[in-house]
């Protein structure tokens, strides 16, 4: 049974954009991260998933269940954490944690006390004289307190602190050891890039990929940097159709490497060089070429 | 429910104390004036006669033979300091869900939670219904506690006092059902809010200008203030049933639409 499944999911708000045809299947036990620019449908996908948002067309089901008439079913396996956390101004840490158990109908108050020491909150501060971050603090310790069979976090990690965050990608981690889902959804790349097993990147409503990390990897341009012997041959290097030059400077060229690097070396072994670095693919640049696209199609 | 009931118990428990108390004690101060308001009524109608026919429609009683001890009594239960009270909290209380929640976000919480959207508003109704009994009972107490100090003649009996309350409560809950409609259509409080205060507004002029000017009797049905008559209950001594059926029905109707459209829109918060 996957953990979540959508077909050709759509929802429209009128003039304004939504989804459109959304496939994604996410298996149980695994970091999956929903990555695209802000307003491109993230967080309509969320809230489709979670039954706030009734689907125009398509269908949606998370654990085996619809999306829409079970949601109150499924949300007993789910935590999540919205985008813009608002809370309750008189509520605390301690108060979530019995009412939220009461309403679970079991004890999540000790699971909650661990994660808040962990996650340095204060149980008894009202979310009133809270930071943003530690508002945030308080949803994330919530949703995953009952140790749900599901996470979905909507770009969780705004407001939090390097550390924090790290701690959040900490538990995310352990918990999919566990076999737990994570539904992660970002904007930044590098947390997508340290957690999940597979990407979605979505795109003006859109799935404009869904591939594992690493197939998304070897599709990423990488950063060469090429010294020749003189800046002579550097001027008159022809640079193959997988490379798109950056710059050239004396005797030195950099280029993305847009194609496998054993395609790379073979060429590269033709060439009088003096040295050659390659770089970590870059995600970013990927991701912002399906950025510019957009902005471009805009 | 528990753990709903507890927030709802927790966002409007002092609200609903000073709203409880406000009205216990104008309802006290108002009855405890009475002997002294009705032994000047007939030296200031005479003075100003203009007042008569507006406070003729104002209790829905002809008062050209005299003001009497009820009609004062059932002026009591209109005064517009005991209605603005009871419907402020009203108001405040019937847009919480959804149209507050949506407006502040906080809406993603709650149903981030294992529970149904029909749970949440039978909980909110639930604490509806039990702050409600809480600010007319104590409407009624502050009444009771200021009669005792009045003359036989002058206090209404128990019977109609009875009738009165059930009689406020329906309006109680005509007027929390059509909020909960509104609501339930609404992502803002503030539109929520003013829109009940038109309906409340025209529904009281649409009664009040139906006493004196005949087109307005054909939609005077239209009011919910039409089915509330404390002076005739006194007057009569009759528990009004028809009044209360009517109103119960109003209520009941919009509450359920109103139930209906939550479990079935769409709730969006960005």
């Amino acid at each position: 049974m996957l953990a979540i499944e959508t077909n050709d999911l759509c929802k429209s708000y009128g003039k304004r954009r939504g989804i459109s045809d959304v496939n994604i299947s996410v298996e149980q036990g695994e970091i999956f991260g929903f990555l695209g620019p802000n307003g491109a449908g993230k967080s309509t996908t969320i809230r489709v998933l979670l039954g706030f948002l009734k689907a125009t067309a398509g269908r949606s089901r998370i654990l085996g269940k619809d999306c829409w008439s079970e949601s109150d079913v499924i949300k007993a396996d789910v935590g999540y954490v919205a985008g813009d956390v608002r809370l309750y101004s008189w509520l605390t840490a301690r108060r979530a944690f019995q009412i939220v158990s009461e309403i679970r109908q079991r004890d999540i108050a000790p699971r909650g006390f661990e994660l808040a020491e962990r996650f340095r909150l204060e149980v008894d501060l009202p979310v009133r004289k809270m930071s943003r971050g530690n508002r945030q603090k308080v949803a994330l310790v919530t949703a995953l307190a009952h140790s749900p069979r599901l996470v979905i976090l909507d770009e969780p990690t705004s407001g939090l602190d390097p550390l924090m965050q790290d701690t959040l990608m900490l538990c995310l981690r352990e918990m999919a050891e566990q076999g737990h889902t994570v539904f992660f959804s970002s904007h930044t790349l590098s947390e997508v890039d340290s957690l999940c097993d597979r990407v979605a990147i979505v795109r003006d409503g859109r799935i404009a990929a869904c591939e594992p990390l690493q197939q998304l990897k070897a599709r990423a341009p990488r950063r060469v940097s090429l010294i020749m012997n003189s800046a002579q041959d550097a001027g008159a290097l022809q640079l193959p159709e997988f490379a798109t030059l950056a710059s050239r400077q004396e005797a030195r060229i950099e280029f993305e490497l847009v194609g496998s690097a054993a395609e790379l070396t073979r060429w590269a072994a033709s060439l009088n060089i003096k040295d050659i670095a390659i770089g970590q693919p870059n995600l970013e640049s990927l991701f912002r070429q399906y950025y510019q696209t957009e902005t471009a199609t805009s | 429910m528990k753990g709903l009931l507890r927030k709802i118990y927790l966002e409007v428990r002092i609200p609903v104390l000073l709203f409880s108390v406000a009205l216990g004690l104008v309802m006290f101060l108002l009855t405890s004036l009475l002997p002294k308001v009705l032994g000047s009524m007939d030296t200031f109608l005479l003075k100003m006669p203009f007042i008569k026919p507006l406070l003729s429609a104002f209790i829905g009683q002809d008062i050209e033979g005299g003001f009497t001890t009820e009609m004062m009594q059932g002026f009591l239960w209109i005064h517009p300091s005991v209605l603005a009270l009871v419907w402020a909290h009203e108001l405040m209380y019937c847009s919480r869900l959804p149209a507050a929640e949506i407006d502040r976000g906080t809406i993603d919480f709650l149903l981030g939670l294992p529970t149904s959207r029909w749970k949440l508003f039978v909980s909110e109704t639930i604490g509806w219904i039990v702050t409600g009994g809480v600010i007319v009972g104590c409407g009624l107490t502050g009444h009771l506690l200021a009669s005792s100090s009045l003359q036989p003649s002058m206090r209404p009996g128990l019977f109609a006092i009875a009738g009165i309350g059930v009689n406020f409560f329906a309006v109680y809950l005509a007027v929390g059902g059509i909020a909960f409609l509104i609501s339930a259509n609404s992502d803002r409080r503030g539109r929520t809010i003013g829109v009940m205060f038109a309906i409340l507004l025209v529904s009281f002029l649409l009664n009040f200008l139906a006493q004196f000017w005949t087109p307005a009797r054909s939609f005077s049905f239209l009011s919910v203030m039409e089915y509330y008559r404390p002076a005739y209950i006194i007057q009569s001594n009759a528990f009004p049933w028809s009044d209360v059926i009517c109103l119960g029905m109003i209520g009941l109707t919009a509450w359920t639409t109103g139930g209906l459209i939550l479990r079935s829109r769409s709730v969006c918060t960005v």
